[in-house]
């Protein structure tokens, strides 16, 4: 990530940038609905098992920065947006008691689909 | 003793470390979805899944972690390596058995050597030449 871009500051005291770098055009904006989605296992992914299929919204928007998938393969050409998604620990894990504890995680975009909201 | 006797009980430990679902030959073809996603599951996303408590435990590293940490940190310096790259080697790539059982800055070296040797920074039979004559003047110091 091009660390001369100013940091500020956003109500969930997570560090975003200012503006966007490197011609990314984000695809999701804070408060949207997403899942994780459920893609396929080929040699490496960090994207995590307990989150696939299941909706969240999204927190922040944090920095353009490489795939991890691509890098770990030495493709350091592409860069997506990188989102702070939240979720409702009730919806992740059966039988969890309080209601409004929620987690946070960080996904590229790649990893991410839209929740249709009726 | 002897080097049968010692070859004999790596065997047996080789024994104690198969998978408790396993097929008994090779060429099975009857691997269904969910099984064949479970294989080509990455052993690193642990998240979620069951397992027994673990005990806390305040441990200092020892001089050959810090050893490890740090040449894998100067390879990715002098570029043969990204984070990532370490990350998907030492942690994905070795498998569940190896990633399961080794310690952790085990799983770091073992990565860093493959790479090198994938790479072809250096060849197999250099490190294998180096490892037995590292192991040699050890064992007569």
């Amino acid at each position: 990530m091009n660390q001369s871009k100013v940091m500020e500051q956003n109500q969930n005291n997570i560090g975003v940038l200012e503006e966007h770098s490197l011609g990314v055009k984000p695809r999701f904006k804070v408060g949207d609905r997403v899942q994780i989605r459920n893609m396929p296992y080929f040699f490496y992914t960090r994207s995590q098992m307990w989150a696939r299929g299941v909706q969240g919204s999204i927190a922040a928007l944090t920095y353009p920065d490489l795939v991890p998938e691509d890098e770990a393969f030495n493709v350091d050409g592409r860069v997506e947006q990188y989102y702070i998604v939240r979720f409702r620990q009730k919806d992740l894990w059966p039988g969890y008691p309080f209601d409004n504890d929620t987690i946070q995680t960080e996904s590229p975009e790649r990893w991410l689909e839209p929740v249709e909201t009726k | 003793m002897s080097l049968r006797t010692e070859l004999g009980h790596e065997r047996e430990i080789i024994g104690t470390l198969q998978p408790a679902t396993h097929s008994p030959q090779n060429w099975n073809y009857e691997l269904t979805g969910p099984q064949y996603r479970a294989y080509m599951h990455p052993p690193h996303d642990v998240g979620g899944q069951f397992d027994v408590s673990i005990e806390h435990e305040e441990k200092e590293e020892e001089q050959w972690e810090l050893n490890t940490y740090v040449t894998c940190e100067v390879l990715a310096w002098r570029g043969a390596w990204t984070a990532e790259e370490r990350r998907r080697r030492a942690d994905n790539d070795l498998g569940y058995t190896m990633y399961l059982g080794m310690p952790y800055y085990g799983r770091w070296i073992w990565s860093a050597a493959k790479m090198l040797v994938d790479k072809k920074h250096i060849t197999i039979t250099e490190l294998m030449d180096k490892f037995v004559e590292v192991k040699s003047r050890y064992e007569s110091e």
